[in-house]
Order: structure tokens, then C-alpha cells, then sequence
């Protein structure tokens, strides 16, 4: 096992090449990525602190991840304002949050 | 909503997420492989996200069924070829022997097999647990979706019951039938066992494996109270403790003293619960504490207490530690505490009656030491044996006090002042002070008061006074009679202050204000008022004097008057004669001519103050200065010479010493004679001449025949040859202190005090029921009990009666038709 070292952002990569780079604590609102990344686990992902995902496209990442910073956000206040969610991503979104358990 | 966004179209995902048909075959390879890799801890080398997708693919595919049981099955191979192996590895001959016998192998060996065996058990169950849960993460699609929609529990949870049906509860070996989960429940006692015995075990490998059955469960439903460690450890651990401190207890009761006993079951306590603590877990904590205390303390606590060195011994040695212990340990199963409060109880009861019974053989055997006494010739007989029940009366208030004292201490360092055992002790004393086969207590202790005011506080300072006060106060408050004490008190207070015996009138004052704060105003009153006539009688005698100077009659042999004017309610006068004259009325004594005319002359003088009061002289109850010369007779010592002696004497001493001065030096006069001119109380003129002519250092008359009675015929005359080594000398008359009571005088005072019980319950009664006018009789006894308690306990026989009496003298009358007895109240 390299260095099993927790970074405070990990990397996110979508199949069509795009890497996001997010804070961990917001990556891991989603519980495929949380697990994958369990450090006492320790599958591959945990130790190079990145994710790959071979479903799910550059677009609908991006659009997961501004999620799952918005989530962070307004974890705890009131009144939240609506997240803009283009329609034509729904179907994929939607099956991404299934996949990513978010 | 989205639809009504008008053209914008809902497109398909672009690429298949779940694209291509998957083979299930191969992907259950890719997946086997991978949970081979983790089982074995290779897991660096595979990618999470892959081994979720393809999970997630199958479970898509709708093949969650077929994923869930493959992975079952792996499961079940894999422990049951696998760690199965491993663990059966570690069973040693040693380790098995120990599951049957303790002979063959130590128990050094058997908790080294033992540590093994759990410390393999452990590692198993760790390595399960990782790998699972890693699994777990990769099947977590699986889980939410599958598991949930066919209500399947979580393959976590699956696979712990496979660990609980492939090892746990395995055989452990072909012949053996035991199983695995038995043998671990096993070798945790056995260790548990060894630890008891002091051995140091590794508490935190037993600790996980017990937290190993804390988290399996007996059966697939998962019942709180399923657990294993709760349905298959604990009820054996509860079992064999039981077991073991049954035993324990057994061995301790017969080889070793309570006391040590008593540390040896707090030590044990407090180590389960440590134990409970470090090894086992806490919720088994009130379990094997219930346990320990049932079987070392409850079933246990009598023999404990009974014990030659129990509680009696603790006592008696003041071995406060041990009592603190058992007291500790009693109230752990017993809120009440009733075992320690019987024996404390029983032996303060013991204690007392062996003081009271003390106090009787003293006061009723004092014959050796009068035979001895009277051997020697020395001293009155009848002296001496008063006096021996006095100091009988006082050893019994000393003896008392020391008991509470002792008591006090215990109770305060060794009970922590435990509120019920403070009434139970209470109740003890006040049990084995009011027994009935011991009635003296309330005069004990008057008695103990008046031996103090007499001698007690010379040179003691105000506290130490204070003290002694106070600890009589404290018995008082046990006393139930307290009227009966008043009787006594009053009668003691009373020969106190006419004779002059108390020290310090100040204490006499202190002591009434104590009682007044223990007992209330009623009770002192008289007590008072006693005080009050003492007073107003030294105005009396003072103004009498002048009175007498002013009517100037120079009189060389006048003779001075001290009086005391006792107001005849306040002063129990009546028990100061002793009962002898059933007549009723006092026999005027017949005083000498000189005295006659004093007191006349006292009495106009009164009469002028206060008309219309009656004086009744008591002789009895006086005494007198009066300057005696001894003629010129030759000495024994050669001497010849005239001597003057100031005697003090009785009034009646004196008025039979003045029948002698009229008398030639050679006369005599008969006991009869004497009678008949002074017309003095018989008793009291047998004491009085017993005084004057018995006692070795006064004696003033000589007796004829020589004896120590005086009988009717004896002839007196005048000691001529009377040789003092004092000029002032002091005539005693016999038995004229206080001292404890004949039986005759004892009831005569109990048939007084019965009398005088009488009429508190007949006032008592008037005054409720003129408050209640009508009233039934049950609640009309109640309710005088209730009013009387502060003075004494009233039979109920004898409110029936006082109330018969009250209704014959129509201040009650019977309500007819009540449907229970009813009174009503006869303005």
C-alpha cells in the first residue's frame, strides 16, 4: 500500500478524461465515493486519493460535484435556493446520484 | 414539470451505463477474485469503483437474487474451509483438556492454550469484520437496492451469521460435540476463574471477544436480549459465579472471622464490577453485583451476623471498621437493613438487661458484704445496705450512659448516621430502660441526678456540669414514665433543698430549664414552684428574726428559727413520712416548752402575713444546732476536762436530746417513755435513737442491752463520757438521704402514682371531649393516649375505667343507638 495519506482534496475523473478536484469532506456526501475512498478499506482509490468513473460523463460530473459543494453549503441553513439543473441532464443525473449514492 | 418546459426533450443517456448485455458468469469471476484478494488483504490492488460497477451492473441486470447468494455461498466456503481450519488449529491438548478437567494440566498451561485460543478466535473475528465490511462496500448497490426491495438483511449482517453457523457454532472437533461458541464461553470463564484466584490475565483479548457475542445474535431476528453474549455467555457466567461465591462463602463462613469476611466480600465487589468494567461489559454489571451480593451477602448476612465473631463481637471489641463493613454490605441488599438492626437491636437489649439485671443483684445481694461488715462490728447494718443500692442505682445510669455512648460512636462512625438505625436504637434503649421486669429506671435516675447535685459537681467545671446534665437528659427521654420520674425528681429535689445538700443552686436552676426544654412547662412547674417557696421561706425567716429582735425580750437562751413554708400541693410531703401511720393524720409530736413557744410565736407571726393559712410542722423533716457540755468525767485517754460540742442534729434528735437535760446524769429513760413524752413517729423515733446511740462516732445516749435494734424495752441514758474528735459534729439520722426505695415504698409510690394517673387521664379525657362534645370510644382512647404520651403510657384498662367513673359522675353520657360506642359530653 503507498502512502495512505488523507488529502484534503481528492480527484474525481470522469470517463470521457475530465478531473475534478474537490474537498474531501464534500466528495464524500456520496457514499460510492466515500467508500471507495475508506482509508481502513483500502482499495486503490484510497491510496491515490482518486476516483474514476467509467459511467459517468464530464458533464454530469461537474454538474455532481456543484451539487455536492451546494449540498455542503447549505447543509444547515433554511430558505436553501434552488440549484439550476439543466433538464436534459436529468435522466443522467439521476441515474448518477443512484450510482454514486448521493 | 419538466415535460412542461415545452420542447426541451428529456434525451436517453448518451452511453449505455448499463449498455452491452454483461456476461453474469464472467463478472462473478472478476467480483470472486477480487473478495479473494481482500480476504487474503491485497485489496491495494483493485479498484473500488470497478468492482462497485460491475456489482452495480449485475444488480441491475436484475441478478441481485443470483449476486446475493453467490456471495453467500463464497462466504460460507470460505469460513468454513478456511478460518475454520485456522481456529481448529489452535485447539491444544491442553486447551481441550481444560474444557474437561482441571486435573493433568496447571493453570499456567491452560491460560497460555486459553490466550491462544481466544487470541486466534479474535483475529478471525477481526479479519471477518474488515473484509466484510469491505465487501459490504462493494456490494453496497446491491444492499440499497436489492436487500432493501426483497427485504433481505444487509450482506454484512448475512455474513456475521455465517461467521456465528460456520465457526462459532461448529463442532470442535469430530469426537468432541461441543461447539466452538461453548469452548470460547469456556476458556473466558476459565480465565475469569484463574484472574479470581490472582492470576493476571489479558483482559482486552477477552474484552474483544465478549464484544465479538455482543454483536452476534442468537438467532436471525436480532432481539435485543438475543445476543449471544447475553443468551449463551452471560447466563454461564452468572451461573458459574453463583457457583463459585456460593462456595466461597461456605469456606469463608467456617475458616475465617466476620470481620475479615466482611473486606473480603466488599473486595470481591468491587471486583467484578471492575471487572465488568475492564473484561465483560457494563450492562452485566448489576447482574454479577446481584449475584455476588445474593450469594455472599443476602443468604449469607444471618449466618454473618450470628457469627462468633459477628456482629455481637464487633461490638463488644468496637471493631467500628467491620461494623462500617457490615453495615456497608447489609444495605446493599437491604434497604432496612434488617438483619444488622436485629442484632444491634437484640444486643443492645442483651446489654441493658445485664446492666439492669446488675443493678438488681447489687441492690438485693448486698448480704456478703454486710456479714463482713458487721463482723467487724462496725457501722449501722441497715446503712450500709442503702448505700449499696445507691451506688447500684447510680452504676446502672453510669452503665447506661456508657452503653448509649458506645452506641453513639458506632453508630455515628460505622452507620453513617443512618436515620433508621438511629430510631432502632432508639427504640432498644427505650425497650431494655421501660422493661417491665426492671421498674427503677425513673428513679435511677433521679436518683443519678441527686447523687450528682449532692457530690457529683463538686469542683467540676460549668461544662463538664453541663455534660453530666445533658447525659441524664438523654435517658430521661427514654423513660416512658415520666410522671413517675416527676414523683421521684420531686421527692429527691425536696430532701435536696430542706436539707441543704445541693452544691450549687444554680445547677439545681440549670437543670430544671433542661427539662423544661425536654419535657415542657407542665413538668416543671412544681419543680418551680418548689424553688419559689424556698426563696419566699428565707424572706419568711429573716422577717421572723427582726420581728423577734423588735419585740426586744432578750432571751440568753433564745433559740433561732430557720423555717421553710412548703405549700403542701408542690411538695410531695406525703412520701417523706414512710407510710407507717395508716391513720391518716400526723401525730402531733409533743415539743419541749422552750421550742413550743418559738413555734407559737412563729405562727402568729405567719397568720398576721397571710390569714387563713394552715402550718403543719413537720419534724421529721428539720434538723437543729444545739451546744451540748460534757461533764468532767475521767477519759480513757487520762484527760479530764470539760468538753463542748456543737452537735447538729434531727429536730426530733434534738427534742429526745432535751428530755435528757432535765434528766440527773444517773436516770434512764425507756424507749416507751421517751414515746410517750415526745409522741414522736415510732419509725422515726427507732432511727432517730438508733442515730444517737448505735452509730460509733455519735453516740451521745448509751443503750441498754447493747445492740443494734431498738426494741420497746430498751433503757437510754445520757453518754457522759462522750469523747468527739470534732467540736462541731453532725448526727446523721439513718437512712435520712435519698437513697433507692424498699419494695414497700415502691408501692406505695406506684399505687400514688397510679392515683395521681388517674386523675391526668380523667382531665385528659373532660378536655376532649368538651372540645368534641360527642365522640366514639376507640377514637376517644386514641386521642388520650395521644395527649398523655409526654407523661406516660396509660393501660387502656385504665381509661376504661376512668371513663365508667366519669359517666357515673354524669360528665359523660353513653349515646344510645350509636352504632359503636359513643360518648357524649354532659355540659
Amino acid at each position: 500500500m503507498s502512502s495512505p495519506t488523507t488529502t484534503e482534496y481528492v480527484t474525481l475523473v470522469s470517463y470521457d478524461g475530465y478531473e475534478f478536484k474537490v474537498l474531501r469532506s464534500a466528495a464524500c456526501l456520496a457514499g460510492t465515493i466515500k467508500r471507495s475512498l475508506d482509508p481502513s478499506s483500502g482499495f486503490r482509490e484510497g491510496a491515490e486519493n482518486r476516483v474514476s468513473f467509467t459511467n459517468i460523463n464530464g458533464v454530469t460530473l461537474e454538474k455532481v460535484c456543484e451539487y455536492l459543494y451546494y449540498n455542503q453549503k447549505h447543509a444547515e441553513s433554511k430558505d436553501v435556493p434552488d440549484m439550476e439543473i439543466p433538464p436534459e441532464l436529468c435522466l443522467e443525473l439521476l441515474i448518477a446520484a443512484d450510482y454514486l449514492d448521493v | 414539470m419538466i415535460a412542461g418546459r415545452g420542447r426541451q426533450r428529456i434525451r436517453p443517456p448518451r452511453r449505455g451505463l448499463h449498455g452491452e448485455e454483461i456476461d453474469f458468469e464472467n463478472t462473478w469471476a472478476v467480483i470472486e477474485s477480487a473478495f479473494r484478494e481482500i480476504h487474503t488483504k491485497n485489496a491495494s490492488r483493485l479498484s473500488y469503483e470497478e468492482l462497485y460497477r460491475h456489482a452495480y451492473r449485475v444488480v441491475l441486470k436484475k441478478k441481485g437474487e443470483e449476486l446475493y447468494k453467490r456471495v453467500r455461498d463464497f462466504e460460507h466456503g470460505w469460513l468454513s474451509n478456511e478460518v475454520r481450519g485456522s481456529i481448529q488449529a489452535l485447539f491444544s491438548p491442553n486447551l481441550l483438556a481444560s474444557s474437561q478437567a482441571v486435573g493433568g494440566t496447571t493453570a499456567n498451561e491452560r491460560r497460555v492454550a486459553g490466550e491462544k485460543f481466544l487470541k486466534g478466535l479474535k483475529q478471525a473475528w477481526g479479519d471477518h469484520q474488515i473484509c466484510m465490511s469491505m465487501l459490504a462496500d462493494v456490494l453496497m448497490y446491491m444492499d440499497r437496492v436489492y436487500c432493501q426491495d426483497h427485504h433481505r438483511p444487509s450482506i454484512y449482517t448475512t455474513a456475521m451469521i455465517l461467521f456465528r453457523d460456520d465457526i462459532l457454532n461448529s463442532p470442535t472437533s469430530d469426537v468432541d460435540g461441543r461447539e466452538v461458541l461453548e469452548l470460547l464461553n469456556h476458556v473466558i470463564l476459565d480465565q475469569i476463574q484463574m484472574e479470581r484466584d490472582g492470576d493476571v490475565i489479558d483482559k482486552h483479548l477477552i474484552k474483544s471477544c465478549v464484544h465479538m457475542l455482543d454483536s452476534l445474535h442468537q438467532d436471525d431476528i436480532e432481539a435485543e436480549d438475543q445476543r449471544l453474549y447475553n443468551a449463551s455467555f452471560e447466563a454461564a457466567y452468572l451461573d458459574t459465579s453463583r457457583e463459585f461465591y456460593r462456595l466461597e462463602a461456605d469456606l469463608m463462613l467456617r475458616d475465617s472471622d466476620a470481620g475479615a469476611y466482611c473486606r473480603h466480600t466488599r473486595r470481591r465487589i468491587y471486583e467484578e464490577e471492575e471487572r465488568c468494567r475492564s473484561t465483560l461489559l457494563d450492562v452485566t454489571q448489576p447482574k454479577i453485583q446481584k449475584v455476588v451480593e445474593d450469594e455472599l451477602i443476602k443468604n449469607r448476612i444471618h449466618e454473618l451476623v450470628e457469627m462468633e465473631s459477628g456482629v455481637r463481637f464487633m461490638i463488644d471489641n468496637d471493631r467500628l471498621d467491620e461494623l462500617n463493613l457490615i453495615y456497608d454490605l447489609n444495605s446493599r441488599v437491604d434497604d432496612k437493613k434488617a438483619e444488622l438492626m436485629r442484632a444491634i437491636q437484640k444486643r443492645i437489649v442483651e446489654m441493658g438487661t445485664d446492666i439492669n439485671n446488675a443493678a438488681i443483684a447489687a441492690s438485693q445481694a448486698p448480704a456478703p458484704a454486710v456479714v463482713e461488715a458487721s463482723d467487724k462490728g462496725k457501722g449501722p447494718l441497715p446503712e450500709k445496705s442503702l448505700n449499696q443500692q445507691t451506688v447500684a442505682a447510680i452504676k446502672w445510669v453510669e452503665d447506661v450512659l456508657a452503653l448509649k455512648d458506645k452506641y453513639d460512636t458506632i453508630w455515628d462512625k460505622s452507620f453513617k448516621q443512618d436515620q433508621p438505625l438511629q430510631t432502632a436504637l432508639t427504640r432498644s434503649f427505650a425497650d431494655f430502660i421501660n422493661s417491665p421486669t426492671f421498674p427503677r429506671s425513673s428513679e435511677y435516675i433521679s436518683l443519678f441526678i441527686d447523687e450528682n447535685m449532692k457530690k457529683g459537681i463538686k469542683g467540676k467545671t460549668e461544662m463538664e456540669v453541663d455534660a453530666v446534665l445533658e447525659k441524664a437528659i438523654i435517658l430521661l427521654r427514654y423513660v416512658q414514665d415520666k410522671d413517675l420520674f416527676e414523683r421521684y425528681y420531686k421527692k429527691h429535689l425536696c430532701r435536696r433543698l430542706l436539707m441543704n445538700k445541693s452544691i450549687s443552686n444554680d445547677v439545681e436552676k440549670q437543670m430544671i430549664s433542661k427539662m423544661k426544654i425536654e419535657l415542657g412547662n407542665n413538668f416543671t412547674l412544681k419543680l418551680e414552684s418548689m424553688f419559689k417557696d424556698m426563696t419566699i421561706s428565707e424572706e419568711l425567716t429573716s422577717g421572723f428574726k427582726k420581728h423577734v429582735e423588735g419585740l426586744g425580750e432578750k432571751d440568753p437562751k433564745r433559740i433561732e428559727l430557720a423555717i421553710n413554708v412548703l405549700t403542701s400541693m408542690t411538695w410531695p410531703l406525703e412520701t417523706m413520712d414512710n407510710g407507717d401511720d395508716a391513720e391518716g393524720h400526723r401525730p402531733r409530736c409533743i415539743y419541749p416548752p422552750a421550742i413550743d413557744r418559738i413555734k407559737r410565736g412563729f405562727e402568729k407571726y405567719y397568720n398576721e402575713k397571710h390569714s387563713g393559712r394552715q402550718l403543719t410542722w413537720l419534724g421529721n423533716m428539720g434538723s437543729a444546732d444545739i451546744k451540748a457540755v460534757f461533764p468532767r468525767v475521767p477519759q480513757k485517754d487520762g484527760s479530764f476536762k470539760e468538753r463542748r460540742h456543737d452537735l447538729n442534729v434531727s429536730t426530733y434528735g434534738m427534742i429526745i436530746l432535751l428530755l435528757f437535760n432535765e434528766l440527773p446524769a444517773d436516770q434512764h429513760l425507756t424507749f416507751e417513755e421517751i414515746q410517750a413524752q415526745t409522741n414522736i413517729p415510732r419509725t422515726d423515733l427507732i432511727r432517730n435513737l438508733q442515730s444517737l446511740a448505735v452509730a460509733p462516732k455519735t453516740r451521745i445516749l448509751i443503750k441498754e442491752p447493747m445492740s443494734k435494734d431498738v426494741k420497746p424495752s430498751d433503757r437510754f441514758t445520757f453518754n457522759e463520757g462522750f469523747q468527739g474528735k470534732f467540736v462541731k459534729i453532725k448526727v446523721g439520722v439513718v437512712s435520712s438521704g435519698n437513697k433507692v426505695e424498699s419494695d414497700r415504698e415502691r408501692r406505695e409510690t406506684e399505687k400514688k402514682n397510679d392515683d395521681s394517673r388517674g386523675f391526668c387521664i380523667e382531665a385528659a379525657v373532660v378536655r376532649i371531649m368538651k372540645q368534641r362534645k360527642e365522640l366514639s370510644h376507640q377514637q376517644l382512647v386514641i386521642e388520650t393516649l395521644n395527649q398523655l404520651v409526654g407523661q406516660f403510657k396509660p393501660e387502656v384498662g385504665m381509661i376504661k375505667k376512668r371513663i365508667e367513673s366519669l359517666i357515673e359522675r354524669e360528665y359523660l353520657e353513653r349515646i344510645e343507638g350509636a352504632r359503636t360506642d359513643s360518648y357524649r359530653y354532659l355540659a
